[in-house]
């Protein structure tokens, strides 16, 4: 009985830390200028992307010492730039269709998980916070948690960029091989993703610590690698396979991941 | 109880040993004195003992619980080197940062409170980035006070302080120990400041513990010695050396160790047709007892 109780404070006690680390990092995350910066970029850089590709398509491009002949071509409606249909070939293309969408968005993120964590060692926060708080794990699932939310604003800035892009650059809106379902399943998927891509971005900096340079090298060496499966994972028409697989490799990658940044706190010099 | 319990601490750096075997106690309630030349292993201990740098060797006891106990380090102020906050946020938000992270529920009393014994209350709302290196020091003074802590570890926190401030870290100090029975371990390289609080010396030299004294002992160690001034400096230099053992020439006096008493020299140097123009008897300080003793150490 005394025994139950006392795991049952602890636990509680765990839950409190985690619950005021994760509104300190909540409140540091959307009260620095520079999530609002990146924020701003997710919404303009789709805008300069769908104009700018739109007044170039069509256009001619020939490579001087070979003579070829290259033909922009610009997206065909609003959607493409969210995702292609399953099936359309464009996914495993390099084109700029292809490479410049909404998946953009995943080392949008990695810049701001990378900046944010390696800010708390810049600082000296992390030597305030690890000299009272020895928990390691409570501390990378705050920073995962609150980067994935970033992450998700992002993506949503993203995909408002998108339609107003879109509006401005007088592409179709209609949806051909995808329903608005499909459209919401695939962001959602998109959101699930985060889950896969940030643990990674938070287990680089956990590793580079003060050095931002070196995380934000390995994080998008590290997210490189899995980018071109973004596409096939996360199709415009998505279905709730697609979500639960996403959901699925997300809480994966976060476990692991988790107790793979804690590690390597726990047995590394903070300082 | 002791706060502090350390045996065998080593900490290395790649083929560098930083800490070798340390072995240090420090008691509940003493201001503890850390000393040593740069580079001889203090701020490295301390990381230790707050949890940042983690040891290769040895085991470190904070009130007879192991180190990484979460308990006892919700008990521990911290200020190493420089006060961890958030340059572009002001003094009072990152105050309130530390808080959170204390888990501490209302905490704008408590900031306030900290605040105005370090006398920035009035500088609460400005940046962090535009705060001197002084007023830096005592915010970080002010958040290691923050979480009420049974343990203090202070690393070089006088320096950069005017002697206002100085002052004020003093009383801060002092008053902590004896109205709150905290413990603090401070290291410091001005030593003339450090032996006005300090109840308790560690002098540490390559990593290793060299003496480990009460304020007590230090002055019971601590010789005594007679300071003059006379007209011709240098003759009197050259006949004091030839009579007494120890004569050494400082702050433009003659310091004369060993001497049996100020009458005794002023009689004889009168004999010698030199006036003594001043004279005292004065005590080595811990700056000199620390030089000695590394002096000492390195057979000078």
């Amino acid at each position: 009985m005394a025994g139950n109780n006392r795991s049952k404070t602890k636990f509680l006690r765990k839950r409190r830390t985690l619950n005021s680390m994760l509104s300190v990092d909540f409140r540091r995350m959307f009260t620095t200028p520079f999530f609002y910066i990146m924020l701003g970029i997710a919404v303009v850089m789709p805008v300069l992307i769908l104009v700018m590709t739109t007044m170039m398509d069509g256009s001619v491009s020939v490579d001087p010492s070979t003579g070829v002949e290259t033909v922009i071509e610009g997206f065909d409606s609003v959607w493409q730039i969210i995702g292609t249909a399953s099936g359309e070939s464009s996914s495993a293309a390099m084109d700029i269709t292809s490479m410049c969408n909404i998946n953009l968005a995943y080392f949008m993120s990695a810049v701001l998980s990378c900046l944010f964590v390696s800010a708390d060692f810049k600082s000296g926060y992390a030597k305030n916070l690890f000299a009272v708080r020895p928990n390691k794990m409570d501390y990378i699932i705050s920073k995962t948690v609150v980067c994935v939310f970033a992450g998700i604003w992002i993506l949503l800035g993203f995909f408002a960029g998108a339609m107003l892009g879109g509006a401005v650059a007088g592409l179709p809106f209609a949806l051909e091989t995808a329903s608005m379902f499909g459209v919401i399943l695939c962001m959602l998927a998109k959101i699930f993703l985060l889950l896969v891509f940030v643990p990674i971005f938070v287990l680089m900096s956990a590793v580079a610590k003060d050095r931002t340079w070196l995380s934000l090298l390995l994080s998008l060496f590290g997210g490189m690698l899995l980018y071109m499966m973004v596409p096939m994972m996360t199709p415009l028409n998505s279905t709730l396979l697609h979500v639960l697989m996403c959901m699925a490799g997300g809480a994966l990658f976060f476990a692991g991941f988790t107790i793979a940044s804690s590690t390597v706190l726990r047995k590394t010099d903070l300082v | 109880m002791n706060a502090i319990e350390i045996n065998g601490l080593t900490k290395r750096f790649g083929s560098k040993t930083a800490v070798c075997g340390l072995t240090m106690t420090v008691p509940e309630g003493a201001i503890y004195g850390f000393i040593g030349e740069n580079g001889s292993g203090k701020s490295t201990t301390e990381k230790m003992i707050c949890g940042l740098l983690i040891p290769n060797g040895g085991s470190i006891r904070l009130y007879g619980r192991d180190y990484k106990d979460e308990t006892i380090r919700a008990n521990v102020g911290v200020l190493i080197e420089s006060p961890g906050c958030f340059p572009n946020i002001s003094v009072w938000n990152n105050m309130m940062l530390q808080a959170a992270n204390l888990g501490m529920k209302n905490p704008e009393e408590k900031i306030g409170r900290v605040l105005k014994i370090v006398r920035m209350e009035g500088a609460a709302s400005n940046k962090y980035k535009n705060c001197s290196l002084g007023m830096k020091q005592r915010i970080g003074i002010a958040m290691a006070l923050l979480g009420h802590p049974k343990l203090l570890v202070l690393d070089e926190p006088i320096n950069g302080l005017d002697a206002d401030g100085m002052r004020l870290m003093r009383e801060i100090l002092t008053d902590l120990t004896k109205t709150q029975g905290c413990t603090v371990l401070i290291s410091s390289h001005i030593l003339g400041e450090l032996e006005k609080i300090a109840t308790h010396y560690g002098i540490i030299r390559g990593g290793k513990m060299i003496k480990e004294m009460t304020a007590a002992q230090l002055e019971a160690d601590c010789r005594t010695y007679i300071a003059l001034r006379a007209g011709d400096m240098a003759k009197t230099k050259m006949l004091l050396s030839g009579r007494y053992l120890q004569v050494k020439e400082e702050n433009e006096e003659l310091r004369v160790y060993d001497a049996a008493a100020p009458e005794e020299i002023v009689t004889w140097l009168y004999g010698q047709g030199i006036l003594v123009s001043e004279i005292r008897t004065a005590k080595v300080g811990l700056e000199e007892y620390y030089i000695d003793l590394m002096g000492e150490k390195e057979g000078r």
